[in-house]
């Protein structure tokens, strides 16, 4: 093995590092963008202005336009795509850092989401029930989620190797997926404060005044483009955090080697660190093959 | 205030901040990634000649 790295293996390395994002890449993100924030504003106005209040809520049942589209976001869109993510990354035969980077980048937005499904679920049941909380089930068993999504991002930032790292994630991810069926039938298992499906209930039949359907259904829209657009920019910032740190491994191997002489060992090291694709984003990472 | 008002603001409000320092992440580790030197590999190549 040489003692130093050749011109070549730089200018090969330099030429693999992350590339800046396609005409395509930026479109799309900036439509997704554009997308969420007209209908969002689109579904505040219908929500708050155009539609008419509930005969026995009233002016309350405005809330329904914000809560459950984000409930949906954090429950069965942002977990169902970190469990899917973190099962193909398991499966030998998917296994991609693509996957990895897609459940972690889902997990994180998802968290924000499950969050405010907690906070704006609250708000709601103060005037409705007369109290912020109460260990309901459906109320405590999406607590449960949100500890569980902090759980797998503070064990994400648990040193190791990218693999291993990725693999306690996938497991984590999908030992705590257990928990969404439990949230979802949570109000059918038990008595609980938390009403039924309205709309996707038993009969598909919506109980529901038509603007008002139409109106949250336009939120459930808005709130998936917004988390579309948090997932694409958060794709990027894992992209190139990894990059970046791949880069500060490479620097410490170099130094560590270069006091004792085996400059070459460090570079064939960093080569299997800072290894990536970005499939998602059209980015290309230091050299790794699907 | 009422719940409503409050839900809507702090649902929205929330979201916005978090986008924003998603974008601003972005942004900064763009500028970090675009301002590095070419390699640190190429940079022991320069001292090494």
């Amino acid at each position: 093995m040489a003692a130093n790295p050749t011109t070549a293996e730089a200018v090969t390395k330099t030429a693999n590092r992350v590339q800046p994002l396609g005409r395509r890449t930026k479109l799309t993100t900036r439509l997704v963008g554009l997308g969420a924030i007209s209908s969002l504003v689109a579904t505040v106005w219908l929500g708050l202005w155009v539609t008419p209040p509930d005969l026995v809520m009233h002016n309350l049942v405005r809330l329904v336009y914000v809560h459950p589209p984000i409930a949906w976001i954090s429950l069965y869109l942002a977990f169902g795509i970190a469990a899917l993510s973190s099962a193909l990354w398991l499966w030998p035969r998917t296994r991609s850092r693509f996957f990895d980077r897609l459940a972690v980048s889902s997990m994180e937005v998802g968290t924000v989401f499950t969050a405010l499904t907690l906070v704006t679920g609250s708000i709601w049941g103060r005037p409705t029930w007369g109290v912020w909380w109460a260990w309901d089930a459906r109320l405590t068993s999406t607590a449960l989620l949100l500890v569980l999504q902090l759980g797998y991002l503070a064990l994400r930032r648990v040193p190791g190797d990218p693999d291993s790292r990725a693999r306690r994630c996938s497991v984590t991810a999908l030992v705590a997926a257990v928990d969404v069926p439990i949230v979802h039938f949570s109000v059918q298992w038990w008595r609980t404060l938390h009403q039924n499906a309205t709309v996707l209930n038993a009969n598909l039949s919506p109980t529901i005044h038509g603007a008002m359907a139409w109106t949250l259904l336009l939120g459930f829209v808005a709130f998936t483009l917004l988390f579309a657009w948090m997932l694409l920019v958060r794709y990027r910032v894992q992209v190139l955090s990894e990059s970046l740190e791949g880069d500060e491994l490479e620097g410490a191997l170099r130094e560590r080697w270069g006091e004792t002489g085996d400059v070459g060992n460090a570079a064939g090291l960093v080569g299997s660190a800072g290894a990536g694709e970005g499939a998602l984003v059209g980015v290309s990472v230091t050299g790794e093959s699907q | 205030m009422s719940y409503v008002d409050a839900g809507y603001a702090v649902a929205l409000g929330s979201l916005a901040a978090y986008a924003a320092l998603l974008w601003f992440r972005r942004w900064r580790l763009e500028q970090i990634a675009s301002a590095a030197p070419l390699d640190s590999t190429l940079r022991s190549e320069e001292s090494n000649t």
